[in-house]
């Protein structure tokens, strides 16, 4: 080769530490996010996970995951996946009516933006007013309770109580459905009037056309969301703190109250009990994540 | 006309939308005896515990909003440019706050920071800390995913480029040039955040800070009609911020933010 | 008799006429393009054929039966889509499949079928691909395949390849003839590219405003268009403005340029009129019996085959499209040069052009 003649000027015979360096320092500009990450999620995350691996000298042991098998805990993890499910359901399923109706229900425009804005609004609409504002109205004296009474159906008498399952589902709903009208709108959007032709084409009827087309093409992004309404409800603490007073055996009322006073007597405990929100949450977050992706694979293009 | 299964729908979804407010007003209003009257909003405004409170959430929230941002803005718009490999890590960390809830979070964070060898909530500023790191954390997905879409939406690296070639400084360039084109998603961005951090209560009560959330919890429990007045203040505040991030993205359809505040 | 006959059709939305006295009539087997620029009724004709769009008035008769009233899922029509609007949730041999289980046929029945389709449309391993994974190209024979899987009466192709590139469309779009041509499958294909039209059809019908210019062979629609619309949709066409001088010898001039046409006319000396020329049919230079312009070359354009010519003459531009020869001398711009064309290239436009 006519290179091999020409005499080398400089050749670095190992990368220097400088070139190390150099080739380091844009990783410099992440950092200081990494370190918040580090502080306030991934450290936090740690520490209980840690603790729950550990007894309380200090050694290994997944005594605490075994322990969370005793009625108090059982109860409260059956507790909030009860009303997780039937209000991620009862929201899911209203929440789809209500985008249908605005999107393939034939209604003028301005109520599909109406609608949006409302949801947007609801969705975000939690914790301590919203509590109260469904006192004011399911409460004892609240006005729908008022109302009833009027028309001759007192509903306390009837055994309803806003401090119970069907109370706190109830004012669950009022942010579960908001989110589902918010996500599956675009979805219900995205079906393609060319695919109801195309069907109807080829000789399929209004129910055919969705039972095999626009169902399974909105079943994941259906379930995704469900799901999604699941841990959104599962994680709730201060709705039902602020509507019950504590009194209320969900999960993160139980992990409230382990902070507060060590109720459980074991601290282990209480870090598996956390750790077990944490898994589902984890399920449930990947669940939406995956059939998310699924749903825009098919609608790309 | 045909009879439209829709309506009926959208009338039950009115109703039970509606309803809740439409009774919370009703019970604001009815502080004194036999007539309707603004005194539970008048007490309330007039409140030293209000104030404070409210003022001690406000001035967290915008702690928590400066923060975010001059965390999150350069670190993403740093991955754009010349990290693009860390950019799924970071979509990893922002989507961590949602497998944490609030409850567990401030769990943990309370029994890293209370011993040794940080001993944080000894003191008001350590407390204060960790609470807004604790909210800069829960609104970490929002704030992220409005940066992300943001600069995804503008070419970063182009617009960098050009802007070196024209012989900008990096200083300009952030402020001049990726700023500027950056305000809608910023912006929504720390809306949201704000609606997030200003009424929340459990890692507020938790960390035992006396913020809005709380007071409005100590409310409900001792009092009837003042907390009404201040649940339709805190709505009207949800409202406005959606109703500002609406107007914000408005040239952007489709960007309806979907947010899950503190339940 | 004729297969398919469509006899004054009409389609009003609003106060729009969207298609006006749509008349058709097409044999079994026939290739037939519907031919416009967008907004011209060639969709909604097309739509209405298939049922998607109730006609305002007339009548579609399909092998004698008259099906304008049955509804889209009954008239056993096929359909392509520009979108392809592939099922996404299904893979490609569910989508082919789709309209025989919808019949209600045997899973063997439909297997066997699929399998033959996924031959003629050359993608016999794709059975088990999803539409995501496909090209453009790949996914609208997929909708071909689909729509002929029900064994159709007529096919209908709505713009099928105005979303694939143009290497991907060409070959296409001679698949899709020579299919059409194996199955003798009767066709009406809408389009709004002249080049599609003329090159895949036995008839075209050339559509404007919601009303039908011609119907024709591309032949005939080419060298004997019938309207001003026609001859300028369909190709280049110079026009020129002319004065009649003797109409019954079929003289005129152009500017102060003698003109010469085959026919005769019935127009009054000294009247205006338009007369039509294909730029193809110019030539350089001086011939015996021809036509004569002169001009100055604006500019040309070489276009391999086709050297493209613009000359002006007084205050009109004319093309000049020069087949290309490898010993020939291209006027240079501002060359003051003479061309020729017989007098049978040109004729009289009944009406004006806008």
């Amino acid at each position: 080769m006519a290179t091999e003649s020409i005499p080398t000027v400089y050749t670095p015979q190992f990368p220097s530490w400088r070139h190390r360096l150099a080739r380091l320092t844009p990783w410099l500009g992440v950092v200081p996010f990494f370190l918040f990450a580090l502080a306030f999620l991934l450290g936090p995350a740690s520490y209980l996970l840690v603790g729950s691996l550990r007894d309380l000298q200090g050694n290994f042991t997944l005594d605490n995951y075994r322990n969370l098998n005793q009625p108090l805990v059982k109860g409260a993890y059956i507790l909030s996946i009860q009303i997780s499910a039937i209000t991620a359901l009862g929201g899911g399923l209203f929440g789809f009516l209500l985008a249908y109706a605005v999107t393939i229900g034939g209604l003028p425009r301005f109520v599909r933006s109406g609608l949006l804005t409302f949801s947007g609004v609801a969705s975000n609409f939690a914790g301590v007013p919203l509590a109260f504002a469904f006192i004011a109205t399911l409460g004892r004296i609240g006005l729908l309770t008022t109302w009833l009474k009027l028309i001759g159906l007192d509903i306390y008498d009837r055994g309803f109580t806003l401090y119970s399952f069907a109370g706190l589902s109830l004012t669950y709903m009022y942010f579960q459905f908001p989110l589902m009208v918010l996500i599956i709108t675009p979805a219900l959007e995205g079906l393609k009037r060319e695919w109801r032709e195309a069907a109807e084409n080829l000789g399929a009827s209004s129910w055919q056309y969705w039972w095999y087309v626009a169902l399974p093409v909105l079943l994941p992004s259906i379930l995704g969301t469900m799901i999604l309404l699941f841990a959104n409800a599962f994680g709730a603490h201060a709705t039902a703190f602020a509507l019950t007073g504590g009194t209320y055996n969900l999960v993160t009322i139980l992990i409230g109250a382990q902070m507060r006073g060590d109720v459980l007597r074991d601290p282990g405990l209480g870090y598996a009990l956390a750790m077990g929100m944490v898994l589902i949450m984890t399920v449930s977050i990947t669940g939406y994540t995956l059939l998310q992706r699924r749903a825009e694979r098919w609608l790309k293009r | 006309m045909k009879f439209k299964w829709a309506w009926v729908w959208i009338i039950l979804g009115i109703v039970y939308f509606f309803l809740p407010l439409v009774a919370t007003i009703n019970f604001s209003l009815k502080a004194e005896r036999g007539r309707y009257s603004f005194r539970a909003y008048q007490i309330v405004l007039q409140d030293p515990q209000f104030i404070s409170s409210f003022t001690l959430s406000i001035q967290i929230a915008l702690l928590t909003i400066v923060f975010s941002l001059l965390l999150i803005v350069p670190t993403v718009y740093w991955a754009h440019l010349r990290l693009p490999q860390v950019r799924p890590i970071l979509e990893f960390i922002a989507f961590l706050p949602f497998v944490l809830p609030a409850v567990v979070l401030v769990f943990g964070l309370i029994r890293i920071y209370s011993g040794p060898p940080f001993a944080l909530f000894n003191r008001a500023w350590g407390t204060n800390l960790i609470m807004v790191g604790a909210y800069m954390a829960l609104a970490l997905p929002y704030m992220y995913r409005s940066v992300d879409t943001g600069l995804r939406a503008i070419d970063v690296r182009t617009l960098t480029e050009a802007a070196q070639s024209l012989g900008a400084s990096w200083p300009v360039i952030l402020w001049r040039v990726i700023f500027p084109n950056l305000r809608t998603a910023l912006l929504s961005g720390a809306f949201l955040t704000f609606a997030i951090v200003i009424g929340e209560y459990t890692i507020a009560a938790f960390l035992g800070r006396f913020t809005f959330g709380p007071y409005l919890a100590l409310l409900v429990r001792n009092r009837a009609y003042e907390p009404a007045a201040l649940s339709i203040l805190s709505f009207a505040i949800t409202w406005s911020i959606m109703g500002l991030i609406q107007w914000l993205t408005y040239r952007a359809p489709g960007s309806t933010q979907v947010a899950a505040g503190p339940r | 008799m004729p297969f398919l006959e469509i006899e004054h059709l009409h389609k009003q939305f609003g106060t729009l006429n969207a298609v006006a006295d749509f008349n058709l009539q097409m044999h079994k087997g026939e290739f037939v393009s519907l031919l416009g620029s967008s907004g011209c009724g060639k969709t909604t004709a097309l739509r209405m054929i298939a049922g998607f769009e109730a006609p305002t008035g007339g009548i579609i008769r399909l092998n004698g039966r008259d099906v304008s009233r049955v509804p889209a899922n009954r008239r056993h029509i096929g359909m392509v889509f520009q979108s392809y609007a592939l099922f996404p949730n299904m893979n490609v041999a569910d989508n082919i499949g789709f309209g025989l289980k919808i019949k209600g046929q045997p899973a063997a029945a439909i297997q066997a079928k699929v399998h033959e389709l996924l031959a003629l449309i050359q993608l016999p391993d794709k059975g088990r691909s999803y539409p995501y994974q496909l090209s453009g190209g790949q996914q609208q024979r997929v909708a071909l395949a689909r729509a002929l899987a029900i064994e159709p009466q007529v096919l209908l192709l709505d713009e099928p390849l105005s979303a694939l590139d143009a290497k991907t469309r060409v070959e296409l779009r001679q698949e899709i003839r020579d299919i059409q041509k194996k199955l003798n499958m009767t066709t009406i294909y809408v389009t709004h590219d002249q080049e599609e039209a003329m090159s895949l059809s036995d008839r075209v019908v050339v559509m404007n405003k919601g009303v039908i210019e011609q119907i024709g062979t591309p032949f005939a629609i080419y060298n004997y268009p019938k309207t001003a619309f026609t001859a300028s949709f369909v190709g280049q066409l110079n026009v020129l403005p002319v004065t009649v001088t003797d109409g019954a010898a079929g003289e005129c001039r152009f500017y102060d340029q003698p003109l010469k046409l085959k026919e005769a006319f019935a127009a009054a000396n000294q009247s205006t009129a338009t007369i039509a020329l294909r730029p193809e049919e110019l030539r350089l230079g001086q011939q015996d019996g021809h036509n004569h312009l002169t001009g100055i070359v604006e500019n040309n354009t070489f276009l391999g085959a086709i050297i493209r010519l613009r000359l002006r003459v007084e205050q009109t531009t004319l093309l000049a499209d020069l087949f290309n020869e490898r010993q020939m001398v291209i006027p240079r711009d501002g060359e003051t040069i003479t061309i020729n064309f017989p007098p049978h290239a040109c004729w009289i436009l009944d009406n004006q052009l806008n």
